[in-house]
């Protein structure tokens, strides 16, 4: 299939949920580790504890792609995330996540011949709080339609 | 005058740049340029029109495009409505013979650009897959080569008597004017730009050392 | 470590440097990472594995490498809103080499008080294996 029938069967809906707690030792670990020192994302006894901004782009759903999307994972790398922060992620929160392919393209780099598949996740709190919206720009190399 | 004849903005599928902050970061910086070129991945970009931000700069902003082929990407300049149905911008395999003669028959001129890069520069294909015939300018100065990259195609443009180019490659705003073209006359718009790389007068540069 | 004063947006100047620093992407806080982000693939915490599958070497994962560039605007101005953050992985940042963090704010929005920024990790080379932007209220 060429990336513009992909993109014509593959987008806009979604393909998967997941649901997952979030601990403070998480949050701590992911923040301390980036080299982050504020309190409110290092400190559990903080007052206004939460997660990094971009911590919720650690979190991908039971699948990268959709059933029967027609690429070979080995030939895949991660080339870029992107994320829209809306509200911050606490411990104890259970997250809901849902994913989409939002966009599907064909281009040439160093590697070669690549198909960008945008995988789309948004996150939300059990007050369903969107807090949000992550976007994973996976690179399939050597793409042959 | 000094252009820098790659650059992305926005409009790019991996451009970060709006065009404006690439106008006050020129000008807040105090670069000694005068002026880019905005060379969209696959594609023209018909929409956008600078003029006004052109007036309120001062400085030369024109239209291109970064196109792909079998022998990498290269960079044309005076795109028309006769080049756009000579072949499809959007492809990735647009043969390289075609892309450079159907520029020069329609009045335009193609430059391979970042030619030293892996995959994506044309002479790594030169050694695996021929010559090809109508190359006369390359891109020598690519400021997101890495290390060696430039000097690959230093040595081809220098092995085959082409002229050389230079462009940032900027993605973001605070890459512009990494790298950019000198020439010895003025450019006042983009049929002025084909005239002046048609008549060869002009070098790579990298602006804050050179 | 003190923290850094509050940044006023009225102080922020358009090509203004954030502060640069040196990450710490030793294995040995890539593996303290990759545990609290459950990304204990091989490629990120063992050399021998990333080198069997065809890397130079451990890789710093992506959003490793993104996340240091949020702490380094937080370094910066410990009270901005971090609104978005766009990060492209053009090339592997290797585990236990040196790299450094910068940032350059790129536009100032009056109105809305966003401030945008390029941000930039590179390598022992002079290579970017990761660019961004981010915008931030101040």
């Amino acid at each position: 299939m060429t990336a513009e029938e992909l993109k014509r069967k593959f987008t806009g809906w979604v393909f998967d949920e997941i649901d997952l707690d979030i601990t403070s030792e998480s949050l701590v670990g992911f923040a301390t580790a980036c080299g982050e020192t504020l309190p409110k994302f290092t400190d559990p006894t903080d007052p206004d504890f939460q997660g990094v901004p971009n911590y919720l782009t650690r979190i991908h759903g039971t699948r990268a792609l959709p059933e029967d999307f027609p690429v070979e994972m080995h030939r895949c790398f991660d080339a870029g995330k992107s994320v829209e922060f809306h509200a911050p992620v606490r411990p104890g929160d259970r997250i809901h996540g849902t994913s989409e392919i939002a966009d599907i393209y064909e281009k040439s780099g160093r590697t070669g011949s690549m198909l960008f598949i945008v995988h789309r996740m948004n996150f939300f709190d059990q007050r369903k709080t969107h807090l949000a919206t992550v976007d994973w720009r996976l690179v399939q190399r050597e793409f042959d339609a | 005058m000094i252009l820098d004849l790659h650059s992305h903005s926005i409009a790019s599928d991996d451009g970060r740049a709006k065009v404006e902050n690439y106008c006050q970061w020129i000008e807040r910086k105090g670069l000694p340029l005068d002026g880019f070129v905005l060379t969209e991945h696959r594609q023209f970009d018909d929409a956008s029109d600078y003029r006004a931000l052109e007036d309120r700069f001062g400085l030369l902003i024109l239209k291109a495009s970064e196109v792909e082929t079998e022998y990498g990407h290269v960079l044309v300049f005076g795109v028309n409505d006769d080049l756009r149905a000579a072949f499809d911008f959007a492809r990735i395999d647009n043969p390289i013979a075609m892309v450079l003669a159907e520029s020069e028959r329609c009045g335009a001129v193609a430059v391979p650009c970042h030619p030293g890069r892996p995959k994506v520069g044309m002479c790594a294909h030169w050694e695996t897959r021929g010559p090809v015939e109508g190359v006369r300018i390359v891109e020598t100065l690519n400021g997101g080569s890495r290390e060696g990259e430039n000097e690959i195609a230093e040595r081809y443009a220098e092995e085959h008597g082409w002229s050389r180019i230079g462009g940032s490659d900027s993605h973001i705003v605070s890459h512009i004017g990494r790298c950019a073209t000198r020439f010895e006359e003025d450019v006042r718009d983009i049929d002025g730009l084909v005239r002046a790389l048609r008549r060869g007068r002009f070098d790579a540069v990298r602006p804050e050392i050179d | 470590m003190s923290t850094p004063a509050p940044k006023r947006f009225e102080d922020v100047e358009f090509g203004e440097d954030l502060p640069t620093i040196s990450p710490d992407v030793s294995l040995a806080n890539v593996k303290i990472f990759a545990g609290a982000a459950q990304m204990m693939a091989g490629r990120f915490i063992d050399h021998e594995d990333a080198r069997a599958n065809g890397l130079p070497g451990a890789i710093v994962p992506g959003i490793m490498s993104q996340g240091i560039l949020v702490a380094l605007i937080h370094g910066w101005a410990p009270n901005a809103e971090v609104l978005s953050v766009d990060t492209i992985f053009r090339a592997p940042l290797l585990v236990d080499s040196q790299p450094t963090a910068s940032g350059v704010v790129t536009d100032l929005d009056e109105e809305t008080r966003v401030v945008e920024i390029d941000l930039v990790l590179k390598n022992e080379k002079g290579e970017t294996p990761v660019v961004g932007t981010a915008r931030v209220r101040l």
